[in-house]
């Protein structure tokens, strides 16, 4: 059974405007101990998806239908969509921990670090300052921080972008929850930080068996992180399927030319036998651009940008997401009849 | 020999750190300290490195919107920094720049038209007429019709206030164009239509470019040489292909390692530095880098490592010159050595300590 299940998620925001569904039937499962990644573009509903699970959506959003389920190892089932305040309170930053983009926003500026990340411990677990304080060094040792105790007393400003984002994961585990949502977490930092935060999360999640939704706009990052992947196109799925089948035998024609936008470097490997170098001609570029909730195409909504798009059939009716592989969903009605493992280049020759 | 377009030598641009009442300066962030490279008509030079590490100050540098402390600017022969008044403006008129973010650099209050026509009027290029045409021009470049001169800058996209950006950059038919990160802000399907626009831009109008950015597969596509920048300098320079193929500084190798690929043969061992870039108003003595170099020796901090260059390829490295020394100048020797040297510490990657 999986850890958090997901079905059918509507969020949409009431504004003055009309009403905008960025999330629009969402559903996606993550396995106890596994990492999901999450893409797509601004505006494609992603973080929405994540601050509706626990349901952190600020009006005038509004969660319209759909389950969260989140299981436990007994086997007791809650739906984060109806469950009480007061419980919910006990599931965030208890069994769901919650890592943000920029950590200076989740970190508050007058406090220091040992007490934010002591006052989640207190928040969660029956235990003395002292204790709690004992337990935000041991979090600190934990994300490698140089140095613990000095940054038990220092305070936010004092440390740099890849620390605090080191803290912040520290103050999410505190409570060893059984998922942590990730929200972009290295998309504010420098690459050579990024790898260190990178390699921190896969070991942390290997040693202490915490589950991961990583939502990012970077396939490499998800590539190189993620079990499985999700992409996201205008409030909802396109694409699923275990991260090396979703990089090596994409099947949306929306991933397909994600995937064939990126120049691909052909530099070095680890050993710097680079050989290659290309500039075939310009970048394959998916056209127009993404749309806003509120002008949502109809039918499938990737079809006004798509180059296999067929009318008026892809303008009628929305796809439904359809298995065509074990684990591989995609929302394409002709994904079928665009041939099953078509390699990038092929259909990204097509898409061009 | 022809002569380039743009000769930057020794540059450099410190900033005051001023503190207390009196606003005493107490000392200077060196946020570009001694950078050197020449740009050739209609080629282009990728700049690439971390935040912080001065590649945004260098682009503004060159056009003078800080004033450089030290170092000489040369554009088309002429000294930059010693001109003034109506020569300056002159040739500010060859000299454009497209910033990164398109919402924060184009006046909201202004219609497209008096975005496009300041420059024109400023330079004082043509009538109400030639303007219309040549704004009209300009925008047919960079895909967008008339019809957006009387709109404002938000009832455009991302993308499309890029172009307009790039637009207002080229209506007064510069020669070089400052790219300070011009795709960053844009979602990942708009970037390579902007990407590929400027590389069409550059052939139709024989443009030169200092491409600024942190992407290095972006880099990579677009520039012709390319130079890495750590905490104010170059570390490493060279022509594209052979500085991505043949990287030499450990610097470059671990931030080209560090980039995640989406092709899952090519998942590498990534070089996970320890520690963070140091404060640029207090940088480490000798190598910049020596702090977080996993092959640092003695004379690394205490020596700034010289230039070695073999054909074109340019390294800050005393690590470096040595492998080059013992390779015969053999750069793909040397690299391959390089990488070696770096690749134990990979493998066994002690806890990145921060």
């Amino acid at each position: 059974m999986p850890l958090l299940e997901i079905n059918n998620l509507v969020t949409a925001f009431h504004t003055p405007a009309g009403r905008v569904p960025a999330v629009d039937g969402v559903s996606l499962s993550i396995e106890r101990g596994k990492t999901l990644g999450l893409v797509g573009e601004s505006g494609c509903g992603k973080s929405v998806t994540a601050m509706s699970m626990l349901r952190l959506v600020a009006a005038p959003g509004v969660i319209e239908a759909g389950e969260i389920l989140l299981r436990d190892a007994a086997g007791g089932v809650l739906d984060l969509v109806t469950l009480p305040e007061p419980q919910l309170r006990e599931v965030r930053g208890g069994r769901i921990g919650m890592i943000f983009q920029e950590p200076m926003t989740s970190l508050n500026p007058v406090f220091t670090i040992g007490d934010q990340i002591a006052e989640a411990v207190l928040l969660h677990r029956d235990v003395s300052r002292a204790e709690a304080r004992g337990r935000a060094l041991e979090m600190l040792e934990l994300v490698r921080m140089a140095d613990p105790k000095r940054r038990l007393d220092e305070y936010p400003h004092q440390l740099s972008g890849g620390m605090r984002q080191r803290v912040v994961i520290a103050m999410a585990l505190a409570c060893e929850p059984d998922l942590i949502i990730a929200d972009e977490p290295t998309t504010a930092l420098d690459v050579t930080i990024q790898a260190q935060i990178l390699d921190l999360l896969a070991d942390l999640r290997q040693r202490l068996g915490t589950a991961i939704l990583l939502i990012t706009h970077d396939l490499g990052v998800v590539a190189e992180t993620c079990d499985d992947v999700a992409v996201m196109y205008a409030g909802r799925i396109v694409e699923q399927a275990p991260a090396h089948e979703l990089f090596g035998n994409p099947r949306h024609p929306y991933t397909i030319g994600l995937l064939a936008a990126r120049p691909e470097r052909r530099g070095p490997d680890a050993h710097g036998a680079g050989s290659g170098f290309r500039r075939a001609g310009p970048l394959r570029t998916i056209p127009g651009m993404v749309p806003a909730p509120q002008h949502f195409p109809t039918g499938c909504r990737f079809h006004p940008r798509c180059a296999f798009a067929r009318m008026p059939e892809c303008s009628g009716v929305m796809p439904a997401l359809n298995e065509l592989e074990p684990g591989h969903f995609v929302r394409c009605s002709y994904a079928d009849a665009l041939g099953p493992s078509r390699r990038m280049d092929g259909a990204a020759e097509e898409l061009a | 020999m022809t002569q380039p377009l743009v000769d930057v030598v020794g540059l450099e641009t410190h900033f005051p750190v001023r503190k207390g009442l009196l606003r005493r300066e107490v000392g200077d962030v060196r946020a570009v300290d001694g950078v050197s490279f020449s740009i050739e008509r209609g080629r282009t030079l990728g700049l690439v490195g971390e935040s912080g590490c001065g590649k945004t100050t260098v682009g503004r540098s060159i056009l003078r919107l800080v004033e450089p402390t030290k170092g000489n600017v040369r554009f088309d022969g002429r000294d930059v920094l010693a001109t003034g008044g109506a020569e300056l403006r002159g040739l500010r008129r060859r000299m454009q720049i497209v910033f990164q973010d398109p919402y924060g650099s184009l006046n909201p209050r202004m219609k497209v038209r008096s975005i496009l026509e300041e420059g024109l009027i400023i330079h004082r290029l043509g009538g109400a007429d030639e303007r219309l045409e040549r704004m009209t021009r300009a925008l047919a470049r960079t895909g967008l019709t008339a019809a957006a001169l009387d709109r404002y800058p938000h009832e455009f996209s991302g993308g499309q206030r890029q172009r307009i950006a790039i637009a207002r950059a080229i209506v007064i038919e510069p020669d070089f164009l400052v790219l300070d990160e011009p795709i960053s802000a844009l979602d990942v399907s708009i970037q390579a239509q902007v990407v590929n626009l400027l590389v069409e831009l550059r052939e139709q109008l024989g443009l030169t470019y200092l491409f600024i950015s942190h992407d290095l597969s972006v880099v990579e596509y677009v520039s012709d040489d390319v130079a890495v920048m750590y905490l104010g300098r170059i570390v490493e320079r060279a022509p594209a292909a052979r500085l991505y193929a043949e990287p030499l500084h450990p610097y470059a190798l671990a931030l080209f390692s560090a980039v995640p690929s989406v092709e899952p043969g090519r998942r590498r061992r990534r070089i996970v530095l320890t520690g963070d870039v140091p404060s640029p108003a207090r940088p480490p003595s000798g190598c910049r880098f020596h702090p977080r170099c996993p092959l640092a020796e003695q004379v690394c901090r205490e020596v700034e490592p010289p230039a070695t260059v073999i054909d074109g390829h340019v390294v800050h490295c005393h690590v470096a010159a040595r492998e080059l020394q013992q390779a015969g100048g053999d750069a793909a020797v040397a690299a391959a050595r390089m990488a070696a040297l770096m690749a134990p510490t990979a493998a066994s990657a002690p806890p990145a300590a921060v």
